[in-house]
């Protein structure tokens, strides 16, 4: 066992089927999106992620592997199983199909002009903004401002003073001056450009807490 | 753009939605809408045959143009991987092998979820087209079918019409989500 556990993520192992079905997927996603902006800006840097989300794909597919293979105990586990695990594969040959995207970016950009074309024709569009100086969305986390609910658009990528950050964690924070890349509706892009350029404050999302305490001052 | 490039855009939003739509036949266990992912993936095959088809010919017309044709086909190639991954999905649901309760937590647990929601008669939605709603824009939730007496209408457009009672299944952020249910049941009432 030793030399397989060398090659074998171990912390993945410890990860719940579900936890670990839910990550490849959620990867699978952002990864495309990732993929077909890494050609629309030109980015080695991006398509470099794509390949590190490939390769955490791959460590993902056999821990997933290992704990459903531990898990059947009757052939009718096992026939469920085995569904779960084509779903797990699913999403790694998208992840693949994401790498083999990127390797695009080998051939030279004069080869390859219709890529952004079409990537501007496509009913979900990748488009870069910055925050500008008055905006309110700075200072606050992704999550905080629930991006997506608030507008359509994910946020995939953000270039903050340490540079790139690709597919950000929720609790990443924005400031004035960082540029986004988004992903989503042209109607959803032209309102997350109200918010960027400061023409509207951002409307947060309603929290409870806030509520209670709002009332209780009404007493 | 040209057509082939029309084509290949074609080809790539067919592939997103393939997987929106797999992933939602996968939550709620449904082999129509898995069946409809397969027929997808047949439209997608036919699609690619008249890509590479097209592609060769211009290639053999233009060969000084013959690097950018590759591109065309490898582009192409890696968007049929991602529809048949979607259809791969699918199959399970059409096999009966998607009834693992984790399928369902994970999908539901995951950045993307997908909700259905049942439009009542005093929703706000009722009467109205999916272009004046923009529900995307306001709750980032992603209208991908709706359910109408029993027929699947597969990735409304702008135009499309909701009517009361009408299924719909749409993809987007948790956050989203409460806000989109309560538009549905009425008790949402603005945005």
């Amino acid at each position: 066992m030793s030399d397989f556990e060398e090659h074998v993520n171990l912390d993945r192992i410890e990860l719940t089927v579900r936890e670990l079905l839910t990550e490849m997927k959620d990867i699978s996603e952002v990864v495309v999106d990732l993929a077909y902006a890494s050609l629309m800006y030109n980015s080695q840097d991006m398509a470099e992620k794509v390949r590190e989300l490939e390769e955490e794909i791959d460590d993902l597919k056999y821990a997933i592997r290992i704990k459903l293979l531990l898990a059947a105990r009757t052939r009718e586990d096992a026939k469920q199983l085995s569904g779960i695990l084509q779903v797990a594969s699913a999403a790694d040959r998208i992840s693949e199909a994401a790498g083999d995207i990127v390797k695009l970016l080998g051939v030279p950009l004069e080869k390859r002009p219709f890529i952004s074309n079409m990537l501007n024709e496509s009913e979900e569009k990748i488009r870069m903004t910055k925050i500008m100086p008055p905006s309110d969305m700075a200072g606050n986390t992704i999550e905080d401002l629930a991006v997506e609910a608030c507008t359509g658009v994910k946020i995939i990528a953000v270039r903050n003073r340490h540079g790139w950050v690709y597919d950000p964690e929720d609790d990443l924070k924005l400031r004035t001056g960082d540029d986004i890349i988004v992903r989503g509706t042209q109607d959803g892009f032209e309102h997350l450009l109200e918010f960027t350029t400061g023409k509207l404050p951002w409307e947060f999302p309603e929290n409870d807490n806030d509520e209670e305490y709002a009332r209780g001052e009404d007493l | 753009m040209n057509r082939l490039e029309s084509m290949l855009l074609d080809l790539k939003d067919t592939s997103e939605f393939m997987i929106d739509l797999a992933y939602s036949s996968l939550l709620y266990n449904n082999s129509e809408i898995a069946e409809e992912v397969v027929f997808l993936e047949k439209r997608m095959d036919e699609l690619s045959g008249q890509i590479q088809d097209m592609t060769v010919s211009l290639g053999k017309e233009n060969p000084e143009e013959i690097a950018r044709f590759l591109v065309i086909l490898r582009l192409q190639m890696a968007i049929e991987d991602i529809a048949d991954a979607a259809a791969s999905i699918a199959d399970v649901v059409l096999r009966g092998l998607g009834q693992h309760p984790v399928i369902q937590m994970s999908i539901q647990e995951s950045e993307v979820t997908i909700e259905m929601a049942k439009v009542s008669d005093d929703s706000i939605m009722a009467e109205k087209s999916l272009g004046e709603m923009r529900l995307s824009t306001h709750c980032g939730m992603f209208v991908i079918a709706i359910k109408r007496n029993n027929m699947y209408i597969y990735g409304p457009g702008k135009d499309t019409i909701i009517k009361a009672g009408d299924t719909l299944i749409a993809r987007g952020p948790e956050e989203g989500a409460d806000f989109f249910l309560g538009l549905a049941e009425g008790s949402e009432k603005e945005f």
